[in-house]
């Protein structure tokens, strides 16, 4: 089973768009995971249908016991993050603001304070219209995606895989280089990063391309929207070239994208599938199955 | 020489896991004992976050001459290992543990 990861550095540069076509291509020979937690998107594309929800835990807050409060307000005093509300007797927390630092569970005179694991949202496997396996995750209003998420959207995009018998494994990464990217990296075969011709599409690529090699992993990068700024498409092939990166392709602006898009659909899909950008996305994912050695139907 | 697997199993058989920090077991092998020891590892899937310096911390704690894994560790976990004098190789994250073990003996494993 090999793993494909699609990362950006940058966000907006069409990550997501682009894996949910190289997701509609791959079909049923593989499972889809979506790790771009904070913005998960590619549901909107994929219009997956639910087949198995879980409820994920990640954090801790605060739970205050009110009969066993002697409302003596330390809780209120010591909390740093404004979370702690009263009205002169009964004390609550206020989960979203709770950062589950436990200075209040602490404090507490009377040990009317427990941490609780904190609801951060609710995982899924579903079916796409692919035929594939879909395992993707929604996030609670102020909750954060973590490494710990993605890596649990993954071992279960795996599961799946291996259960099924299917060749790939193909995520949908999360934007910068924090703890999720490192988490999403860990593992994987190969990764396409997708950029744009501008000047954060090049810094981001760089940074992105220094944890890359932290993780000695084979990457190649397409630059999408490349006709929109020629000097900046010149200078990110220069650069790939210098770093021995693969260049998969290059796609154009193309508002059928945006078209596609709204209509909840692929550019590979009707009325857009015989279009040049179709064609070129279609290139680049022979291009991606080549460099894994998995062959292309 | 006392050597770390990062691996999803406790067993020769089973396979490595190819993750450094989020990595279920640490399979700890004594080339003078011939003995393989496990280290539990699996409470880092409720890290949110750190996994990767947790793991090396406790990689630390085992005094290993050589670590094998898959393709990590990442930034945070590379510069906590820095201060310890091991060596570290990579690109075993496809073999069972014997497999790795083997491809570290005879020099094909990459030294990172």
């Amino acid at each position: 089973m090999k793993e494909i990861v699609v990362l950006s550095g940058k966000g907006g540069t069409g990550k997501t768009s682009l894996t949910a076509s190289f997701a509609l291509l791959a079909g049923s020979s593989a499972v889809v995971a979506d790790c771009d937690v904070d913005a998960s998107d590619m549901h909107l594309l994929l219009a997956p249908v639910v087949e198995m929800e879980e409820m994920f835990y990640s954090g801790k807050e605060a739970v205050i016991d009110s009969d066993a409060c002697i409302s003596c307000n330390r809780c209120l005093e010591v909390c740093h993050f404004d979370a702690v509300e009263t009205d002169g007797t009964l004390y609550e927390i206020n989960s979203v603001n709770c950062e589950g630092c436990s200075y209040c569970e602490r404090v507490c005179p009377v040990d009317a304070i427990t941490m609780k694991p904190s609801l951060a949202g609710d995982w899924y496997v579903s079916k796409i219209r692919s035929g594939a396996k879909m395992v993707h995750a929604q996030l609670g209003i102020g909750a954060e995606n973590s490494g710990k998420l993605v890596a649990r959207v993954k071992n279960e995009a795996k599961d799946v895989a291996s259960k099924d018998s299917k060749a790939l494994v193909l995520v949908d990464g999360s934007p910068g280089i924090g703890c999720p990217v490192v988490s999403s990296l860990s593992g994987a075969n190969y990764i396409v990063i997708v950029t744009e011709p501008t000047i954060s599409g090049l810094h981001d690529l760089k940074r992105l391309r220094e944890l890359i090699v932290k993780f000695r992993l084979p990457s190649g990068c397409i630059i999408n929207k490349a006709d929109l700024n020629s000097g900046y498409k010149d200078e990110i092939q220069k650069y790939l070239k210098k770093e021995k990166m693969d260049m998969l392709g290059t796609l154009p602006y193309d508002e059928n994208i945006t078209s596609a898009m709204v209509q909840g659909k692929s550019i590979l899909e009707e009325p857009y599938s015989n279009s040049e950008t179709a064609g070129t996305i279609r290139e680049i994912w022979k291009n991606i199955q080549f460099k894994l050695g998995l062959d292309g139907e | 020489m006392k050597i770390v697997f990062t691996a999803k199993g406790n067993t020769w058989e089973d396979a490595m896991d190819p993750r450094f920090g989020r990595a279920d077991y640490l399979l700890v092998f004594d080339e003078e004992s011939k003995e393989l020891s496990v280290v539990d590892n699996r409470e880092q899937s409720q890290q949110e976050h750190g996994a990767g310096p947790r793991t090396a911390q406790k990689v630390i704690d085992i005094k290993p001459d050589v670590v094998i894994t898959g393709n990590g560790p990442g930034g945070n976990a590379s510069r906590a290992l820095e201060a310890a004098t091991l060596e570290m190789y990579v690109g075993a994250g496809d073999m069972s543990i014997k497999e790795a073990y083997e491809a570290f003996k005879a020099g094909k494993l990459a030294k990172a």
